[in-house]
């Protein structure tokens, strides 16, 4: 059977495709869409994409450039039709991630204080330890109510199978929320029918979630605390979704030079004298937090604040450290990991890694760099990569020799073709485009999902890089009750 | 909720650099009109005075021919028009959330503007429209400010520093101004007209006093008029009206000094008559404005800026 | 044997500064031969210091002055009792090395096997083991007290040479430096050998007043090796010599980027001048008054002229001689 337009272009291939499971046969989540899209004239299409664009445009919703166009901003590429998830797939997600996210804090819990899991030689010490984003200042301090990990963005991708498996984790600083919330607002108006139809579980009170959840970690015998969230400033890239979600949660946006330290107290400087302050919500990494305890050349960080957290005045959140449970050689470690605090399998699978640090594994990796996607352990956006079935021979023999000269800084999985998701490309139809699933998870005392989560769209033909920085688009993601 | 000091104070400068912008366009286009009409061609150092009445010292190496050039666009001079635009812009785009996008678009738009046509190599043929797009842009700017953002505590930071700067340049304008026409009493002072026009006062004035330019007049106009806005006492006038909204210090000592200076201030302006001041020199009463602006600056900053720390803590 | 030590610190600003936040390692360890009886820390301008246990078990204090200032004034008291070290036998056996490798597998003192900040493995370095022949040839413990010895030898005693920042292919170049470079050098050295090794920051109470490099009226530096059933074992490169009763520790770490006596920022522009006199005084019991220390010598070191970015932080820091 043939596609009828504007699908005349949709062609499946390998992935697993999001709407359709045969040609003309979408799943059943996508029937409402399906229906509606062959009914609306493509200009009508259009109109909507130009409106959508434009809200995204006026809302601010942008990126700041750096080099030659200076402060220019742009939008990121937005694209029109939403990605349905159904309810009972979600449901596997949102356990799959709630184990995966305890467990990994109870891994931080441990490693930092009494090292059970490095004793009985589960997780070797020598990761851990050469481990970029490990502090060893951490080491016995006491976090409030045992959370390091507050905020996650752990990225999933659907295998040609059909099941979600995690690709990545992000517990330092994820990105994006702020996308996931405004395209949200944006897509209501561009197909209000459809969202009621469809019956879509709402997201909106992510702000109110993450202050709840921000709150509730505050230092004891703070009745009423007061959180901030501490930016790199108006230079950062991320600039916008800081002040979105200060917003949000009604907060000040304050930057280091905003925040002094006296007495282990840390306080803010305001027209009506000092206030203090109990909760961080901090988009700066552990590098430059605090000059006096890290990086003495930061600027943007707090002299002292590292000593007020450690004396219990005040919550950081992501507790200094997190970053260490999402290196990507520790990544392949995670199944184990989970299995030794809960005691049971994961729920969620994830893709298998070779360590390049680890004799056996770098000979395979080396053997099979032609099918495998190398990836460097300290670098993200799709920085460092290398997609072994898309690159030229001087690309390999460039990437082999940098791993057999830092065999720590890579690992190698096999290349997957992830799932593709329809878009609207061009004005002129519907395409199936490579996507994947980037879920928020707050952490507190419950662990919290908004169901859904930012769908990272790869609008390259055949691109299988989603990133921003590399020419990725997003879309809103329906989850359905 | 509390506003940051450093946003407060972000917004202050913003402020002040676009009103000075405005003011050092409009004293330049008076200076360039004046030009074609020639009729002081017998002043060969006009153009110094003009560059000293804004307050600046014009570098050794710079020509006649340049000057227009060098306040309008160079960027190594740090009060040109578009070095003052650019500042207010990077200082508006530090608290961009805390103004309201359609402020930040129209600055971010008339910086892109201005910065456009710096880099026209002969800007005299449209040295006229740009002037006026500096001057619009920045009236226009106040319009939308005051209509779109709260009138709370970050509006007045914005008024603070209007009027702050309005009442520093309209007193240094006045005063070198003076000092090149020494003024006598009754005699017709044509030059007076163009003083009124860098302020932009000519009709405001004529309406209070005919086209009839005496010294003793444009200067009572100018310091003490209670209504025109680009006079000293109404500029003072404002800066009290918003000291007053803002909220207590919460180190009293320092919290009433503003206050209590601005106050001063307003007093020396509201119960001088032309005559005594005239009487005790012009250039001394300015002399004591400048003074006393400076010290309200610099108490505001203390009071909501910079305040040391020791102090502020005080459980 | 009981040491009662006097430590000032000073800190002259070229210009008046404010919000100091500064860190102190001073206190002695109380571990292995040593504990320590007694600690005061003064400042002035007047702060209240806090402290805590950093991750390497050394005493961190720490304060604030927020208020202008325009000098800055430590002064660290304290009474520390040493007795003397285990007395280790004449050598080892070569199975020795078994059990280093197996402490290395175990990854148990891995940030002290492998290179940090200013003990690492340079090309300079290895050129220097191939040199002093560092290598397997005889039981560690030999190789060890060997390498003491030698580095002794071939590096010259110099306040000059290198600055608190310099790495050590500064003074293997020159081959002249300070206890700093002395200890960094031999760190890097043992660590390539498999075996931990660890800087120790601290005290030297000098035998005679003029023999001995170092450590007059200033803080000492020098390392700890570990190895199995004997722990971590003192030497000191400077002076050729085990160390004894006379070695107080302050504070161990990876290097000295790990244990600097002071370590601050505060904000204003300004460049700071350090000048630090230590006097150490024996005595048999703990209870001796403050007032019986004799100055040894008073050492100023190091103007730091630093251009500083907008928050105008600097870092203070004191080369340990």
């Amino acid at each position: 059977m043939a596609f009828p337009a504007p699908f005349q272009n949709y062609a499946l291939g390998d992935a697993y495709d999001e709407m359709f499971a045969a040609p003309a046969a979408p799943r059943e989540q996508f029937q409402a869409l399906y229906d509606r899209l062959q009914e609306l004239p493509l200009a009508e299409l259009r109109r909507r994409k130009h409106t959508a664009d434009q809200a995204f445009l006026n809302q601010g919703i942008t990126f700041t450039l750096s080099g030659r166009d200076e402060g220019m901003e742009r939008i990121i590429p937005h694209d029109l039709l939403p990605r349905i998830i159904t309810g009972a797939e979600w449901a596997v997600i949102e356990t799959g991630l709630t184990q995966r996210i305890q467990a990994l804090n109870e891994f931080l819990r441990d490693i930092y204080t009494d090292g059970h899991i490095l004793n009985d030689k589960v997780v070797p010490r020598d990761i851990i330890f050469s481990c970029k984003h490990f502090r060893r200042e951490m080491r016995g301090v006491q976090v409030p109510k045992d959370i390091y990990v507050t905020v996650v963005g752990t990225d999933l991708i659907r295998t040609p199978a059909g099941e979600f498996v995690v690709l990545e984790d992000n517990l330092r600083v994820p990105s994006g929320v702020s996308y996931m919330l405004t395209s949200r607002q944006v897509m209501k108006r561009a197909f209000p029918e459809l969202f009621q139809t469809c019956d879509v579980r709402p997201i909106d009170h992510y702000g109110q979630a993450l202050l709840a959840t921000l709150r509730e970690q505050a230092p004891d015998n703070r009745s009423d605390p007061t959180v901030v969230l501490l930016s790199p400033g108006v230079y950062n890239s991320a600039y916008f979704e800081h002040s979105y979600l200060a917003r949000q949660m009604g907060v000040q946006l304050v930057e280091g030079r905003d925040l002094v330290v006296h007495d282990n107290i840390v306080h803010m400087r305001t027209t009506g004298g000092l206030r203090r302050v109990d909760v961080i919500y901090r988009r700066i990494d552990d590098d430059f937090i605090d000059p006096l305890s890290f990086r003495p050349d930061s600027i943007l960080g707090v002299p002292g604040l590292f000593n007020a957290y450690r004396t219990g005045n005040v919550t950081l959140a992501n507790a200094i450290g997190s970053g260490v449970a999402d290196d990507k050689a520790l990544y392949a470690y995670v199944p184990q990991i989970i299995r030794y605090y809960t005691g049971r399998d994961p729920i969620l699978n994830q893709v298998e890694t070779f360590l390049c640090s680890k004799p056996k594994q770098l000979q395979h990796v080396m053997e099979n760099i032609g099918s495998l996607v190398v990836k460097a352990v300290g670098e993200s956006g799709g920085y460092g990569m290398l997609i072994g079935p898309h690159s030229s021979k001087a690309e390999r023999e460039d990437f082999l020799a940098r791993i057999q000269a830092e065999p720590r800084n890579y690992i190698a999985q096999p290349t997957i073709s992830i799932s593709t998701a329809p878009c609207f490309i061009g004005g002129s139809g519907v395409e199936p485009r490579h996507v994947d699933l980037r879920p928020y998870i707050l952490h507190g005392e419950k662990t919290t999902i908004v169901p859904g989560g930012l769908t990272r769209v790869a609008l390259r033909k055949g691109s299988l890089v989603v990133n921003s920085s590399q020419g990725g688009g997003s879309k809103d993601t329906w989850v359905l009750n | 909720m509390d506003m940051l000091s450093r946003v407060a104070d972000s917004l202050y400068w913003m402020s002040r650099y676009l009103e000075r912008a405005e003011h050092i366009a409009r004293v330049l286009e008076v200076y360039l009109s004046e030009q074609l009409e020639e009729y002081t061609g017998d002043d060969n150092n006009r153009w110094r005075t003009v560059v000293e009445s804004i307050g600046l010292q014009a570098p050794d190496d710079l020509v006649e021919e340049d000057v227009g050039h060098w306040m309008a666009f160079d960027l190594s001079n740090q009060s040109s028009i578009v070095a003052c635009i650019m500042s207010a812009r990077d200082n508006a785009r530090q608290v961009r959330e805390q103004i309201s996008s359609e402020m930040w678009e129209h600055l971010n738009r008339l910086f892109h503007r201005v910065r456009a046509a710096s880099t026209t190599e002969d800007w005299s043929a449209d040295q006229h429209e740009f002037l006026t797009e500096v001057k619009e842009g920045a009236h226009l700017f106040q319009g939308i400010t005051d209509s779109t953002m709260n009138h709370g505590e970050g509006w007045h930071f914005i008024q603070l520093g209007r009027f702050m700067e309005r009442a520093v340049s309209v007193s240094e304008l006045i005063k070198v101004h003076f000092r090149e026409h020494i003024p006598a009493d009754d005699e017709e002072h044509h030059e007076g007209g163009d003083l009124l026009k860098s302020c932009t006062a000519f009709e405001a004035y004529c309406k209070v006093y005919t086209a009839d330019f005496k010294p003793l007049r444009i200067s009572e106009f100018l310091l003490l008029n209670r209504e025109f806005p680009h006079s000293i006492c109404f500029a003072i006038d404002q800066v009290e009206v918003s000291l007053k909204a803002l909220p207590q210090s919460a180190d009293r000592r320092v919290g009433d000094r503003a206050l209590r200076l601005v106050g001063k201030l307003k007093a020396m302006l509201s119960f001088s008559q032309i005559d005594e001041i005239m009487a005790i020199g012009l250039p001394v009463f300015l002399a004591e404005i400048d003074r006393q602006c400076n010290q309200i600056h610099i108490a505001l900053h203390q009071i909501y800026i910079e305040y040391p720390v020791e102090t502020a803590i005080q459980f | 044997m009981f040491f009662s030590i006097r430590h000032v610190t000073r800190f002259q600003y070229s210009a008046p500064v404010s919000e100091s936040n500064m860190e102190v390692r001073m206190r002695p360890r109380s571990d292995g031969n040593q504990r320590c009886i007694r600690f005061d820390l003064q400042v002035n301008p007047r702060s209240k210091p806090n402290s805590y246990k950093d991750h390497n078990a050394n005493t961190v204090h720490y304060f604030d002055v927020p208020a202008q200032h325009a000098k800055l004034t430590l002064v660290a008291s304290s009474v520390t009792e040493v007795d003397e070290p285990e007395v280790l036998p004449a050598a080892l056996p070569m199975s020795a090395w078994d059990e280093v490798d197996e402490v290395n597998e175990g990854a148990e003192h891995w940030e002290m096997q492998n290179p940090s900040l200013f003990a690492k493995p340079t090309p300079l370095l290895l050129a220097l083991a191939k040199e002093l022949n560092v290598d397997r040839r005889e039981d560690p413990l030999t190789i060890l007290r060997q390498l003491n010895g030698d580095l002794f030898k071939a590096i010259e005693y110099s306040q000059k040479a290198t600055r608190v920042d310099s790495p050590i292919d500064d003074a293997i170049r020159s081959r002249k430096g300070v206890c700093q470079d002395y200890s960094h050098v031999m760190i890097a050295l043992v660590r390539n050998l498999g075996i931990p090794c660890r800087y120790v920051s601290g005290y030297l109470y000098p035998k005679t007043k003029l023999e001995e490099r170092s450590a007059l009226g200033a803080t000492h530096a020098w390392l700890e090796a570990y190895l199995h059933n004997h722990g971590w074992i003192g030497f000191d490169p400077t002076n050729n010599e085990l160390c004894g009763v006379r070695h107080i520790r302050t504070a161990v770490g990876t290097d000295y980027a790990d244990v600097p006596p002071t370590r601050g920022v505060f904000k204003g522009r300004a460049s700071s001048q350090l000048s630090v006199a230590v006097r150490i005084h024996p005595t048999d019991s703990p209870t001796d008054e403050e007032d019986d220390f004799i100055s040894v010598a008073a050492a100023t070191n190091d103007i730091q002229e630093v251009e500083i970015p907008t928050w105008d932080a600097l870092q203070q820091q004191q080369q340990q001689q």
